[in-house]
């Protein structure tokens, strides 16, 4: 099997970087050819100089082909493919439904304070339907859909961790 | 009486702080250590690490009066300074090292307790004839009593904890029906926060700008102001950057509140340094809000457009010397902002974004200061507040005070963690700001997107990704990384060889 020549970095928001492989350091952008020049200083930063500007890099997290990186403060998730799995991923998108149920998901550590719904409850988007206490604030959760509360995943004092699911939604 | 040892009753960049102005003074300092943070900064910074690790029971360290109170007589330290936050505006920690005859670096207990307490604190402020907003006479007992208050003061009302301070336990309720479910939020986060649960109402001023102005009291009933510091610019009553002067503030309204200011501090026979906060209206009418019987946060941009270093001149009004300035030798110079760097997810609601500060550097330079608490290495706990660094840059006018900040938060490198530096990057994009137009709304109605990123920045973190995953691809498969020039290269290799 031909080994493929190419990487794609696929954004958050479904848009395509290609670049070839091995990686060279003028890439076709907008195009145009511009030099793309890594480099790591002395403290040990990785940054990119481009356009004559340099821009500081870091590798947030990492989980096999799925990454998160720091620009200049800015965070951006990718999952990086090869043309193979670029499109098997493509296809499958077209032959998946959205999901009926919504899970709304802890969007930072801490304890839960009060539950301001039940199972069965209606709620419109942008109702609050949990408190959260973290460093020291209590933060309303809000839900992003309106439905009906399908299950209530915690319960008062309960301490969560980020990206706990704490209610279920079946969106209506 | 002259003071030779201090204990530092915090932590962090404000320890840091502390201790750099005491060094400067030949005073010895004494830290504590906490099994929270054991390899803090800090403690490097400090004479002598008092050892807090081994706990007793559940009171957080900072907070445990009697055993800070016990180590200071122990060491036979002098004083105490107790920083911000924590036990400095506890009016019976300050008394308890009256009566032990430690030196408190702060106002007597009884005015932290007059000032602390808003109904106290508004009737001096009726006395001294400074404009109050409407609300209710002291704590409201129960939500029904709060609903009765609120439909008589007039919706938008805002609840605050009596105790309160720094932004918990505030609540703005814009209609009826929400009043109830509101108390009783406040009246928790009060409770938790202060131990204490009365929460009071206020008329809500819809968009002011939240102004406070800096004050210097000797115990000889000498009292200055320093000028403003413009602190409109909050997140859920949570101040992001400071700027001093404020845009909005001409020299005869400077004049009038700021001899506002000193007319509540002497209502209390105010020593040490202590800011009161207005709320400025689009009329350019004032109101006294409250008064912070410590230092603040942003002190630093005070000290960069005065010149006056603040904690030396709280050391020695403790020590009993008289102000060596009046209000007339108080000039403020050119243009100082401060951009708070917490370590928030600014993409994600600024949750807390906890980890280790892998590295952290900054452009030096004598028109930037950096106030930090972190340096490389540093974990970023759970158990303390979220910020990490204060940037604060100094210039002739605001036009480049702001052109200052652009460069150095872009050369603001931290890794390990996010913080709200692509916040301040937002914020220094927008035009109504960089104008001087805007008040405490301004995050939540003109900032519509609270991090900014240049057009270009997302292929750059593409590309740096795909160099990432052909890196570890590369080392099992043995295949070329990276080419410049027709040469295969690891660009790493070869920077590591150059130096």
């Amino acid at each position: 099997m031909k080994k493929s020549k190419k990487l794609i970095a696929l954004s958050a928001s479904n848009k395509a970087y290609e670049f070839n492989r091995p990686l060279e350091r003028r890439i076709k952008y907008q195009g145009k050819k511009v030099d793309i020049k890594l480099r790591e200083d002395p403290n040990g930063f990785s940054y990119i100089v481009w356009k004559n500007k340099k821009y500081m890099l870091d590798v947030i997290e990492k989980n096999q082909n799925r990454y998160t990186i720091m620009v200049n403060g800015v965070w951006h998730t990718f999952s990086v493919e090869t043309p193979i799995s670029f499109k098997r991923k493509k296809y499958l998108e077209q032959q998946g439904e959205g999901s009926a149920n919504v899970s709304i998901e802890a969007p930072m550590p801490g304890k839960i304070i009060d539950i301001l719904v039940e199972e069965g409850s209606e709620v419109k988007g942008g109702e609050a339907i949990i408190i959260l206490e973290a460093m020291k604030m209590q933060n309303e959760i809000s839900s992003q859909v309106s439905g009906v509360v399908k299950s209530v995943m915690v319960k008062k004092n309960d301490s969560v961790m980020k990206d706990d699911v704490l209610i279920e939604i079946q969106k209506g | 009486m002259k003071i030779k040892s201090i204990l530092i009753a915090n932590r962090g960049e404000i320890a840091i702080r502390i201790i750099r102005t005491a060094r400067k003074m030949g005073i010895t300092t004494f830290a504590i250590k906490t099994a929270k943070e054991p390899n803090a900064w800090y403690l490097d910074e400090a004479d002598e690490i008092i050892d807090f690790s081994e706990c007793y029971d559940d009171t957080p360290e900072f907070l445990d009066i009697e055993r800070i109170i016990y180590n200071a007589k122990e060491h036979h330290i002098d004083a105490i300074h107790p920083g911000y936050g924590f036990l400095a505006e506890n009016p019976d920690f300050a008394r308890r090292c009256e009566e032990e005859g430690i030196n408190f670096i702060g106002p007597s207990h009884d005015a932290i307790y007059r000032m602390g307490n808003k109904t106290v604190a508004k009737e001096l402020a009726k006395k001294a004839k400074v404009p109050l907003l409407g609300g209710s006479k002291g704590a409201v007992p129960n939500a029904e009593e709060a609903r009765k208050i609120a439909a008589e003061v007039g919706y938008p009302v805002i609840l605050k904890a009596a105790a309160g301070g720094g932004g918990r336990g505030m609540r703005v309720v814009e209609r009826e029906k929400d009043i109830e479910r509101m108390f009783k939020l406040a009246s928790n986060e009060a409770e938790k926060a202060f131990n204490n649960p009365d929460v009071f109402i206020e008329k809500f001023v819809r968009e002011p700008r939240h102004i406070e102005f800096q004050i210097l009291a000797d115990k000889h009933g000498n009292v200055v102001h320093l000028g403003e510091r413009e602190c409109s610019v909050q997140r859920k009553h949570q101040k992001l950057l400071e700027e001093s002067p404020s845009p909005a503030l001409n020299d005869a309204l400077r004049k009038k509140m700021g001899e506002a200011a000193i007319r509540i501090a002497k209502s209390v026979n105010y020593y040490s340094a202590g800011t009161v906060e207005f709320l400025l209206d689009d009329a350019n009418k004032f109101s006294f809000m409250e008064m912070n019987t410590r230092i603040q946060v942003e002190h630093p941009v005070t000290e960069m457009v005065t010149g006056i270093d603040l904690i030396e001149q709280m050391i020695r009004i403790a020590e009993g010397e008289k102000l060596p300035f009046e209000q007339k030798d108080i000039k403020l110079n050119g243009w100082s902002i401060e951009w708070r760097i917490n370590a928030e997810d600014v993409q994600s609601g600024f949750s807390p974004s906890l980890g280790t500060v892998e590295k952290i550097s900054w452009p030096e330079s004598d028109q930037i200061r950096v106030d930090t608490g972190v340096r490389d290495g540093s974990v970023i706990t759970p158990y303390f507040d979220s910020m990490i660094a204060k940037l604060i840059v100094h210039a002739e006018d605001r036009e480049k005070a702001l052109q200052l900040s652009s460069m150095a938060i872009r050369k603001f490198w931290i890794k390990g963690t996010k913080t709200t530096l692509a916040f301040c990057r937002a914020v220094l994009q927008n035009r109504n700001f960089r104008e001087g137009k805007f008040n405490t709304s301004f995050i939540s109605k003109e900032l519509k997107i609270h991090y900014h990123h240049e057009p270009d920045e997302e292929l750059l973190a593409a590309f740096f990704a795909v160099y990432d995953y052909a890196r570890e691809v590369h080392e099992i498969e043995d295949k070329p990384l990276y080419v410049e020039k027709g040469k295969e290269i690891a660009p790493w290799v070869l920077n590591k060889r150059l130096r």
